[in-house]
């Protein structure tokens, strides 16, 4: 059962991950997402299919190594292994200010209501929320601070120089 | 044999809290005299009265402590333990006033 | 003083409405311990030894006489009439209920305060210089780069679950008053070399605790404009590569250690180069506007001399041993800087009573322009006092058991609260400062010794910063029972040094003869009564100190 959200909104994900590219004869068809390593080596071939295409990166990895094949993904899949480990924040905020990604970027892992807000300024945007939590009853987390200090994805100045 | 009582803190006030097993009805208590003492042998329906209570979210982090019994009650082996049974060991602000807990 | 705009309260409220989502939360069981521990953490909440603490925050130390007393109305109403000012200028409640805790939230934001990331795994309070805006001293005032900082690392959405809590510490004087060597970041203001223009000296991976280490000049000049981008690309390196496998290696210090300090500046900088000209550029509008809120105040014209103050100088002992301690100089004619002394024979370091706080709110409105500031050595400031006031204040801060003429000797002790209060603790540490307190309860025998720190932490965490000490006592459990480590020659000032173990640890009984020993060696072996404990330690190293301890 699907405990995912998209753009503030309870969506079905459409989305399937697929590992172990040199065992099989064909590629799968529709959108699916391959672990970074994957990726790299099996670039060209990825490419060559119909269906949409992403990559998982571990939270160890630095976003700058897809950064030039953002423009042909349609997802960056990060990992939250445990809620309070935050690497996924960062590279979220690379993919989005930096590299300029304009697909999904989506939580996965240890995903809970309450890091819901932080994870959406950084520029997540798609969510698989950790099974115990329930999806609908989330999507407010998404408002709960109305005020906002320092730059990050949704914002490029501090509070104190927008106010100007 | 060693005795050992079932510690926590309340959930809602975070008192120190022990575990009091009235036939089989698990209450939390603050004075340590009161608590249920078990051997090994009943140690684990201790375990489970204190982890129920935790999942009733009564309290939280139970565990269970070593004590002695002694003519003036139950006393904690460990410092740490005496500390949290009886409150901090020096005089709180207010002059000298050393509140007495209630039973929880 | 900062004040809070329209949109700073609105943080605060629906930070404390989160919360109160997060406690009902809890308390209904649809959140577990351990995910609602991270929530409670962030807004400065523990479960102690005896019950929750909570920390609420006091950004760089400085409080208006309104937010004093919410601070004495909080101990009243929902704790047990006390507070206690902590190591990092904030203040904790050791007593408050979990359901009252929104509610004390709530009387906070009334007042500007909250208890906003003053635990967890995040950036904490800004701590600086108790003298701000007063020291003759001071280079340029920290408070308003501290200001953006507390704006900047509140509620940063990057950085709130980093590998480890993260400490920043800011001085903007030569002499160091805000410990920046022992921070995770540490901002030292200071003139460029080759212009009149102020920048900052940055630190980088100073800490105290199990492996104390002093903080590494990353940056030697950093022009102020930078100050921002800078934290984030520090910020940033330190979320994405400090070490998450064990909490004991986690703290930034230990990215720098393992990384190298020439390696660990060039990751700094080359993130650096890519976002220093982004939205946290600093403007020199941005400076006049947080400028704008720390003007010096209004002075009086005033002569630096009072007769009636000289006259009570010389007719009385006891206020002229007041004076000599408790009084700094301040950069106004006719005014000077007050110390409250919390280390007094008859509470635990650092307490202040709810009705103390009243008095002290009190005593800031009648005789200092309606602030206070805490400092990291658990005491308190009154910063704009007339010269002409003095002798009234003194007979008020007397009554108050606030005048005890010991600030910066050897009776102003750092106790951590130790066993008695914290879950952490291997040993009580409040106990071992009465013990000493009561032992050199003589001021003459106190002003003979001069400048000397005892800081006590009640275990390896440091908290008491006894590692900064110039005699460091340390807390452990061997084998049940309670012994105390002895270290010399720590500083936590700008020439900052880790203090060196002495020997083996002693009982509770004895740790006060081996620091009257210590002393006493001092005494002997000092050059004149000028030279300074310190300075006679790093003269004579530790080895008539250790002959003197164990034979």
């Amino acid at each position: 059962m699907d405990n995912y959200i998209k753009d503030r909104k309870v969506d079905s994900n459409e989305w399937m991950p697929f590992t172990g590219l040199e065992d099989s004869d064909s590629l799968p068809t529709g959108d699916i997402y391959v672990p970074l390593e994957e990726w790299l080596n099996a670039r060209e071939t990825l490419l060559t299919r119909n269906g949409r295409l992403g990559v998982a990166l571990r939270n160890t990895d630095d976003p700058a190594i897809i950064k030039d094949d953002l423009e042909r993904l349609d997802l960056v899949v990060l990992e939250f292994p445990k809620m309070a480990d935050g690497r996924a924040f960062t590279q979220a905020r690379l993919l989005r200010e930096r590299y300029g990604f304009k697909g999904e970027i989506r939580a996965t892992g240890d995903v809970l209501y309450d890091q819901l807000f932080y994870m959406q300024r950084c520029g997540m945007n798609g969510f698989e929320l950790r099974d115990d939590q329930n999806a609908s009853n989330s999507l407010k987390a998404f408002e709960e601070m109305t005020v906002t200090y320092q730059p990050a994805s949704d914002e490029e100045l501090p509070l104190w120089r927008r106010n100007k | 044999m060693a005795l050992q009582v079932y510690t926590a803190s309340l959930l809602k006030e975070g008192l120190v809290a022990y575990l009091a097993l009235d036939n089989g009805r698990p209450s939390w208590t603050t004075d340590i005299h009161q608590a249920t003492v078990s051997n090994d042998d009943a140690l684990e329906t201790l375990k489970s009265a204190a982890e129920q209570s935790e999942q009733d979210n009564i309290v939280v982090a139970p565990y269970a402590i070593d004590v002695f019994q002694t003519e003036n009650g139950i006393v904690a082996t460990t410092k740490r333990e005496q500390i949290r049974a009886a409150g901090p060991t020096i005089a709180l602000p207010q002059g000298n006033i050393r509140e007495s807990r209630e039973a929880a | 003083m900062y004040q809070y705009s329209e949109q700073d309260h609105q943080l605060l409220l629906e930070r404390v409405s989160q919360f109160r989502g997060q406690v009902a939360r809890r308390l209904k069981g649809e959140l577990s311990e351990e995910e609602f521990k991270h929530q409670r953490l962030r807004n400065g909440l523990y479960l102690q030894l005896h019950a929750y603490m909570l920390r609420v925050a006091i950004p760089y130390g400085l409080l208006s006489s309104e937010q004093m007393r919410t601070l004495a109305h909080i101990a009243r109403k929902y704790d047990k009439g006390y507070g206690h000012f902590s190591t990092r200028q904030n203040i904790q409640y050791n007593w408050p209920k979990l359901e009252d805790v929104p509610d004390i939230l709530d009387d906070l934001a009334k007042v500007e305060m909250h208890a906003i990331q003053t635990s967890g795994n995040c950036i904490r309070n800004t701590t600086s210089d108790p003298l701000a805006g007063v020291a003759r001293d001071e280079i340029e005032d920290p408070r308003p780069y501290c200001e953006l900082i507390r704006q900047w690392s509140t509620f940063h959405p990057e950085f709130n679950f980093l590998p480890r809590k993260f400490k920043i510490a800011v001085s903007g004087a030569t002499q160091d008053r805000a410990a920046v060597a022992v921070h995770d970041i540490g901002l030292r203001l200071v003139k460029s070399k080759t212009s009149d223009e102020i920048g900052f000296e940055v630190y980088v991976g100073g800490g105290l605790g199990r492996t104390p280490m002093l903080g590494k000049v990353i940056r030697a000049f950093l022009p102020k404009q930078d100050m921002l981008t800078y934290l984030e690309a520090i910020l940033r390196v330190y979320n994405m590569l400090g070490r998450r496998d064990n909490i004991y290696k986690a703290r930034i210090k230990i990215l720098v250690h393992e990384t190298g300090e020439e390696k660990f500046r060039e990751l700094v900088e080359a993130e650096w180069e890519k976002i220093k000209a982004g939205g946290l550029y600093l403007k020199e509008e941005d400076f006049n506007w947080v400028k704008g809120f720390f003007n010096d105040p209004e002075y009086d014209i005033l002569p630096d001399q009072d007769a009636d103050f000289e006259n009570l100088m010389l007719s009385n002992a006891d206020f002229a041993r007041w004076v000599d301690k408790n009084i700094e100089l301040h950069k106004q004619s006719g005014y000077r800087i007050v110390y409250l002394s919390l280390k007094t024979a008859h509470q635990p370091p650092g307490d202040v009573t709810a009705d103390q706080m009243d008095a002290i709110a009190d005593l800031a409105d009648k005789y200092s322009l309606g602030h206070i500031r805490t400092t990291h050595r658990q005491n308190l400031v009154l910063s704009d006092v007339q010269l002409k006031d003095l002798p009234v204040l003194w007979e008020e801060l007397k009554a108050l058991d606030l005048a005890t003429p010991n600030y910066n000797h050897v009776t102003d002790i750092i106790s951590c609260p130790g066993l008695d209060y914290c879950a952490l603790a291997t040993a009580r540490s409040i106990p071992i400062s009465q013990a000493i307190t009561a032992r050199f309860d003589d001021y003459d025998f106190i002003n003979d010794l001069g400048d000397v720190s005892i800081n006590i932490s009640g275990c390896i965490n440091a908290c008491g910063h006894h590692h900064v000490a110039n005699i460091g006592i340390l807390g452990v459990n061997k084998k049940g029972t309670e012994v105390y480590q002895l270290t010399l020659g720590g500083s936590a000032r700008e020439d900052a040094a880790i203090g060196k173990i002495i020997g083996p640890a002693f009982e509770a009984d004895e740790i006060v003869d081996a620091v009257s020993k210590v002393l006493s060696v001092y005494l002997e072996n000092r050059e004149d009564p000028e030279e300074t404990f310190l300075t006679a330690y790093r003269r004579l190293g530790p080895a008539l100190f250790k002959e003197r301890l164990y034979g």
